[in-house]
């Protein structure tokens, strides 16, 4: 048995045996979902219909109904993707890295960080398909023996990476995520009494039994993958990155990108975590697994992720004074002080200053205060791609084709229609998966419980 | 039984053998072999079962209902009788000339498959050079306008073409019996034969003595005042042909010589010849104006000045010039001015008799004193030749509103109008029309039922210029000929077979073309078959010229003269009005050609509108916005002179003079809903017209009736109101950023001291990058730093490259049409080039100077942001560069590396080619290419109903004029310039016919062709003695962001001003 240092929290609270942990977690699935329930599906279905619209006028008219131009030839489209990548980039962290670091406190947010994992990656995914002027044709960018002769991709291309990058991460993400659920999924089907019910979990399950063969090889399976999928959540990112770096565009041809990327992603994806946990927390009664220690651990990650970030940015300005490259210098000044003045003070404010907060113990154990700074945290995060994106392309070296973005309506219809599919999916997630990894948590309840902490 | 048979089979049957009688009790009569067939092993092993047989039935029934599927068929029907000239997927050319009333030119009609598809200057043979601006190349389009008149009409009814003779001959006989007045109103025509066939019919109608009829001829702008103080000056009311290559300082005052004052397609080939630094001499221009014209910005010395001091800037030139030979001044006090024409008296004095002083001013007084200071300096007989003149812009201002208050008097019966459109461009268009109404027959041979076609009685709808035969003479001993290059696409009639035919001619009038030709060419000169066959085939023909003599002036001219500049320049109001004319629209003409509408002008780049320039400083004060852009419309003013108002967005131009407005005519066509072709009218954000009161709005305002009448039309008005409305109004540039900021890797300028006196170092800088070598920093030169493998690209074929001239570019835009024509580029509407959608691959970037630089921030120790800021305003009077930018087919290019399916790729020849097919439209490589030269296809520009208004591609006829060799853009794809690939291939294919290699200037790109100036030159870079190759070799040129490390193929050549400043800061 592990031993725990006493100044340790508890990191489940109450007086919670096997049962009540089983209980918690499978009763909603059990129960009738609550009203609120139907209600936040609803809207988020109406968002998500109306996002799947404007996404269907984009490909039915082209592109020209997104507000790009001659000069500026990604803006939102781009924007979302990096956004929602970034996102995805905490539930692989939390379940792979965390794993491999053996924290436990990852078991108690690790299933619903996953899941909106996959949710964000789907969701990212979106935007380099629907961003193509010929998305019909999308299967070129795949490396598959066509009947063109010897027409191949080329490998040279960042975007290319891309599609090499999230297939690989999305593919790991969803294995890693369901070989965790299999033990889950055993325990609701052998708890619920719908016959149907009972049926899909069964098939769910994978006839799992639950014998030491099994755990065995699960425990096996979860290692092998957190060693696979770690090094890609440096590497997705990473490679997004490239996109601009390996670019001659002043503001995104820039080597920093690759690290302070990663670390931007991991920040906004905490950041996109407390959002959902906090209010999952308060309403599916999960207060005594996840608790104000989970939410102090998350802040850290973003204090900590949040200055590298802020740290990145200085060396950004810096690197540009420092290079004396005209073109180079002109693309931060103007980033700082030109027309998109207010994207970049938004950006540090967002990303920089105020995540500072946290380093205050009331404010970083406040669900409240954590609630809000996650989202100044996520809009944050936008702005960032924003501002790299769009204010370097939009007055790059001939003063001749400088230009401004303005969304259209199908910008902003498109962007929050991905959010509405994205809570659409959460929120089915969180009524028909176990939210929480409830077989492991089970594994840290004579460790970290308060029970047994407490009669130690 | 007994042998009752009567009948039988055979032997056999008769004796009822055995053998029969077996044979007979079975059915067949010989062996069947089922057991063989039966007992064949191979059967059972047979594969088609049950699930087979169904397969193929299944396979069958779906095999025949797919046949019986039609499938598209798409025709394509072989000549039974090839016509000789016409060989399919083969270009044939003619020489031709193309005369609209406003512009000459000798140009050559690419048709393809009977089609003229592109027009270019016959640069071979042709007068000038063949000299061409954007209006003629666009020109080809205006042939397939669906909306030209398809039929004669009386009334809006359709007549025959033998009604409407008969009509109009008894109309005439009726008018010349009740002693009534007939008259034929039409442009300066320039065509002898033409003259002779209307001198014809007035002839006829007149008999002997009688004036019952006679020709009056207009300009839409007029020029009146040149030729009427000519008369007085030397007695010959004619234009003289002006020499700008053997002018060695050049003063216009106000004259936009190189896009729209007289022969300006010729002048601009002449200012190009004289304009290269590497020239025996340049020539130096001094420019005094008011609105900053293509020609102001192209001037090494250049003045904002009211038009009120138009006057007093002619008096000062001249009265120093005449202090300085002794001879008499011209009593006006011109001290306000003086400092101003300093230099450009100095430069005069040194270059006597090798200078040219002009004024665009249709004032007779101003060119009177232009044509003394001209005659001080002894320019006439070499840089200037009375004895020459162009036949061009020969209307009379006087006659025309003689004519006016005939037709308001009921004097006129008949009124025959032929090339030209009084109901829009006479200033007093208003009484024409109410004067036109009193008219019993008014006949019209226009294209359109236009402003004047909608009100005459009949229209008679002559042939497009490239559907008709004739012939020109644009200037005196000079003659071309103008052939059909398609039969008449509608029935119409060429106006001259009419004007013969009521004049009691039956000939054609090619014919009498002929007929004249033969008459009028000696004999001397050989059999007229050959002759007119050559004349054809150059579409030329020189009759030698006079000797050009020296002018005596008639000092009486002047009486008077000062009086009236004093009267002009102490008349002045608060705001001063100068009309002028667009290098896109011109007079108006062609403002329903979408190719010109969307041709940004080549100083203000705004597209599709009219407006009203005012100077920076009047904007500000006014506030008015000053920042024009995709979200920032442009503010709404009213300009009010002798009380008509038009209201117009208001744009702020640099370098215009502060109180001044200028409107640009040409604009407002059609605004009572006549058809005049769809792209005439303004479109809004859905891209369909505007429509008020069941109208469509035209584009712009008509500025016609603000034109001053009196002795001649005056283009000046000096008193004038202007007051923000407090509106505003969405206006589309290409350009939203004026100003370099300082960026010398993009455009380089110096100065001719300079590049004469100095090392390449000087001027023209290597760049250099800083490297780490040896624990030291060293400075390397931008070539031998690169990340890629280089390819060898020396002597391994072709490479082709360009050079751009930046010295001697204009900025006329005659490329950006070209290339349109050439390369099919897709017209987006104003809304599109408002969200800076334009899709031209050929841009000619303007830049104006700053009074911020990097010296001048290190000097004031300005820091970083506030210099920047302070860079993006232009200077009051700036400095301007035109820089002509398509893709740089770079050796090394960012876009080809980033796409993710290799669709734009770089071929072995040099050029950085796009595979349509292949694009997936990421927009990687646009947003990689530092030259922002790539174009995306937003929308499907050939179907979608956004276009339908704009795109010649979604009329069923327009679309006739594209290009069949040059692919035509699905959406979502990426486009850009090809290096008119098409026509490599095609020159490459002839050299190999041919059986030698491709000479250089036998390719050329379509903008290359088209340039007056010969500021662009493409060729071989791998061939060492091509032009381009010794260009990119020169001291002058820079690759564009070279340090960027793209190594481009298309290379500049630094700007060179004849300015007197010796060192570069």
């Amino acid at each position: 048995m592990h031993n725990l240092a006493d100044i340790r929290e508890p990191l489940i609270l109450g007086e919670k045996s096997y049962g009540d942990i089983t209980h918690d977690v499978v009763s909603p699935i059990e129960n009738k979902a609550p009203k609120g329930w139907y209600i936040l599906l609803t809207i988020s279905a109406i968002i998500a219909i109306w996002g799947v619209g404007n996404i269907l006028y984009l490909i039915g008219t082209g592109i020209g109904v997104w507000g790009l131009n001659k000069t500026i030839g990604w803006a939102w489209d781009i924007t979302n993707f990096v956004w929602w990548v970034g996102i995805g980039h905490a539930g692989t962290l939390i379940s792979a890295v965390l794993l491999l670091f053996r924290q436990r406190w990852r078991m108690a947010i690790n299933r619903s960080a996953e899941a909106m994992t996959i949710f964000a990656v789907v969701m990212a995914a979106t935007f380099p398909g629907i961003h193509m002027g010929r998305i019909w044709l999308a299967y070129f960018v795949f490396p598959i023996p066509n009947e063109f002769g010897s027409l191949w991709v080329n490998f040279n291309s960042p975007l290319l990476w891309d599609v090499f990058a999230i297939s690989t991460y999305f593919s790991v993400s969803l294995i890693f995520w369901y070989i965790g659920l299999i033990p889950d999924f055993a325990t609701i089907r052998d708890k619920v009494k719908s016959p149907v019910m009972k049926k899909a979990y069964g098939i769910l399950s994978f006839g799992w039994s639950g014998r030491a063969k099994n755990w065995n090889r699960f425990e096996e399976v979860s290692l092998v993958l957190a060693g696979l999928a770690t090094p890609l959540v440096f590497s997705v990112h990473s490679i997004v990155s490239f996109d601009f770096a390996t670019s001659i565009i002043p503001g995104w041809h820039t080597t920093i990108f690759p690290p302070y990327f990663v670390s931007g992603a991991v920040f906004s994806g905490f950041a996109m975590v407390q959002t959902l946990l906090l209010i999952m927390r308060k309403t599916m009664n999960l207060e005594s697994y996840i608790t104000v220690k989970h939410v102090e651990y998350m802040n850290i990650v973003i204090i900590v992720t949040g200055s590298i970030v802020g740290v990145a940015y200085i060396t950004e300005l810096f690197i540009s004074w420092y290079s004396g490259v005209e073109y180079e210098s002109y693309a931060f000044l103007n980033r700082a002080t030109g027309k998109y003045w207010w994207a970049y003070t938004i950006m540090m404010t967002a990303n920089v200053v105020t995540p500072q907060l946290f380093w205050f113990k009331k404010i970083r154990r406040s669900f409240l205060w954590t609630f809000i700074l996650a989202i100044v945290v996520n809009i944050g995060m936008w702005f960032e791609r924003f501002v790299i994106i769009v204010t370097s392309v939009h007055r790059d070296y001939l003063p001749s084709s400088w230009s401004m973005f303005y969304p259209t309506w199908v910008d902003i219809g498109v962007f929050i229609g991905t959010i509405g599919i994205f809570m659409f999916l959460f929120l089915l997630f969180a009524r028909y998966f176990p939210v929480l990894a409830l077989n492991e948590l089970k594994s840290i309840l004579k460790v970290s419980g308060e029970k047994y902490v407490k009669n130690k | 039984m007994g042998t009752t048979k009567k009948y039988w089979a055979g032997v056999e049957d008769l004796h009822q053998t055995p053998e029969f009688l077996e044979r007979q009790s079975k059915e067949f009569n010989e062996e069947i072999p089922t057991e063989d067939f039966l007992s064949d092993d191979r059967l059972g092993s047979s594969t088609t079962g049950r699930r087979d047989f169904l397969k193929y039935l299944g396979f069958s029934v779906a095999a025949a209902s797919l046949a019986a599927c039609e499938t598209p068929v798409i025709k394509a029907i072989p000549y039974l009788h090839k016509p000789e000239d016409v060989n399919p997927g083969m270009a044939t050319w003619y020489a031709s000339s193309y005369y609209d009333g406003q512009d000459f030119a000798s140009v050559l009609v690419k048709t393809r498959e009977g089609r003229p598809i592109h027009i270019k200057g016959n640069s071979k043979y042709g007068l000038f050079k063949g000299g061409v601006n954007a209006r003629i190349n666009a020109s080809v389009l205006s042939l397939y306008d669906s909306e030209r008149l398809t039929h004669p009409s009386k009334g809006g009814e359709e007549i025959s073409w033998d009604q409407a003779d008969s009509d109009i001959m008894t109309a005439i006989a009726s008018a010349k019996a009740n002693g009534k007045k007939v008259r034929l109103l039409s442009n300066t025509v320039a065509s002898p034969t033409t003259m002779l066939a209307i001198d014809g019919l007035m002839k006829s109608i007149n008999g002997e003595d009688r004036d019952t009829a006679s020709h009056i001829s207009y300009d839409a702008v007029s020029y009146y005042g040149i030729s009427a103080a000519n008369e007085k000056s030397f007695g010959k009311n004619t234009i003289p042909s002006y020499y700008f290559n053997k002018a060695k300082s050049i003063v216009s005052i106000a004259a936009d010589f190189l896009g729209n004052w007289l022969m300006s397609t010729g002048y601009a080939v002449q200012y190009g010849e004289v304009r290269n630094p590497n020239g025996e001499w340049m020539a130096r221009h001094h420019q005094f104006e008011t609105v900053m014209s293509m020609t102001g910005s192209n001037a090494d010395y250049r003045s904002a000045i009211k038009p009120s001091d138009e006057g007093l800037i002619a008096v000062a030139i001249h009265n120093k010039i005449a202090s300085a030979i002794g001879a008499e001044k011209i009593n006006v006090d011109t001290s306000s001015v003086d400092e101003l024409v300093e230099g450009a008296v100095s430069d005069l004095l040194n270059n006597k008799g090798e200078s040219l002083v002009i004024s665009g001013s249709n004032d007779e007084s101003i060119q009177l004193v232009v044509n003394k200071t001209n005659v001080l300096l002894g320019n006439y007989g070499k840089t200037i030749d009375l004895d020459n003149p162009i036949n061009l812009f020969k209307g009379n201002d006087k006659e025309v509103e003689t004519l006016v208050s005939e037709m308001n008097a009921g004097d006129v019966d008949v009124l025959i109008v032929y090339g030209a459109n009084p109901s829009y461009s006479l200033p007093n268009a208003t009484d024409f029309n109410t004067g036109l109404e009193k008219v019993k027959t008014s006949v019209y041979f226009g294209l359109y039922a236009d402003e004047t076609g909608s009100r005459t009685l009949y229209n008679l709808p002559d042939n497009h210029y490239l559907e008709a035969w004739n012939d020109l003479s644009p200037m005196s001993g000079e003659y071309a000929l103008a052939q059909p290059a398609i039969s008449p696409l509608y029935n119409t009639r060429q106006a001259q077979e009419s004007i013969l035919k009521w004049g009691g001619n039956d000939l054609s009038f090619y014919d009498y073309i002929r007929e004249t030709w033969d008459y009028y060419i000696p004999e001397e000169e050989g059999l007229f078959t050959d002759i007119w066959n050559k004349a054809l085939l150059r579409g030329v023909y020189h009759s030698g010229a006079q000797a050009a003599t020296e002018m005596v002036f008639n000092p009486e001219a002047l009486n008077g003269v000062a009086a009236s500049i004093k009267n002009v320049s102490s008349s002045a109001g608060n705001w001063q009005v100068v009309l002028y004319q667009k290098t896109g629209i011109g007079n108006g003409q062609s403002a329903n050609n979408p190719w010109l509408q969307e041709l940004p002008d080549p100083v203000t780049k705004v597209t599709w509108d009219n407006y009203l320039t005012v100077s920076l400083a009047d904007a500000n004060e006014m506030g008015a916005s000053v920042y024009l852009g995709e979200q920032d419309p442009a503010s709404l003013a009213t300009l009010s002179v002798n009380g008509i108002e038009l209201t117009l967005p208001v744009v702020a131009v640099p370098g215009q003079k502060s109180g001044t407005v200028g409107v640009a005519l040409g604009y407002g066509r059609g605004g009572n809903g006549e058809k005049i072709g769809k792209a005439a009218y303004q479109t809004g954000e859905d891209g369909q017209h505007v429509i008020v009161d069941g109208n469509p709005l035209p584009v712009g305002a008509n500025a016609y009736p603000i034109v001053g009448l009196g002795n001649t039309f005056s283009y000046r008005q000096y008193s004038a109101e202007l007051s923000l409305t407090g509106n505003h109004y969405p206006i589309a540039l290409t350009q939203t950023h004026h100003t370099i900021m300082d960026r010398d890797s993009v455009m380089r300028e110096t100065t001719l001291n300079i590049y004469k006196t100095s090392d390449r170092d000087v001027f023209n800088p290597m760049h250099t990058l800083a490297v780490h070598e040896n624990g030291k920093m060293v400075q390397k030169p931008v070539k031998e730093v690169d990340l890629w493998a280089e390819h060898p690209v020396e002597g391994v074929g072709h490479r082709w490259g360009m050079s751009i001239d930046l010295s001697t570019c204009i900025g006329c835009s005659s490329c950006v049409t070209a290339c349109h024509s050439e390369n099919n580029v897709p017209v987006v509407g104003k809304d599109e080039v408002r969200r800076a959608r334009d899709m031209h691959w050929l841009r000619i970037d303007r830049y104006f100077s700053s009074e911020m630089t990097k010296d001048i921030a290190e000097e004031d120790g300005l820091g970083k942001v506030e210099m920047y800021r302070l860079m993006e305003v232009p200077s009051n009077n700036p400095q301007t560069v035109h820089m002509p930018m398509m893709c740089q087919h770079c050796n090394h290019a960012g876009c080809e590396t980033v796409c993710p399916v290799a669709a734009t790729t770089h071929s072995s020849e040099g050029l950085n080619q796009m595979t349509y097919n292949r694009c997936i439209g990421t927009r990687y490589c646009a947003n990689n290419c530092p030259y922002k030269v790539r174009r995306f296809n937003w929308f499907n520009y050939n179907a979608y109903d956004k276009f339908s208004e704009v795109n010649p591609a979604q009329d069923s006829v327009a679309r006739m004029v594209l290009n069949p060799d040059v692919v035509v853009r699905s959406r979502g794809v990426m486009e850009k310039c090809s290096m008119c690939v098409q026509r490599i291939q095609e020159g490459k294919l002839d050299a190999k016919k041919a059986g030698e290699p491709v000479q250089d200037g036998a390719i050329q790109t379509a903008c290359a062709d088209a340039c007056p100036t010969h500021a662009i030159s493409f060729g071989d870079l791998n061939d060492v003695n091509s032009l381009v190759r010794k260009e990119a070799e020169s001291d002058l040129a820079y690759l564009a962001l070279e340090e960027v490390g793209t190594q481009p193929n298309v290379y500049y050549q630094t700007k060179v001003r004849n300015k007197n400043i010796d060192n570069n800061a």
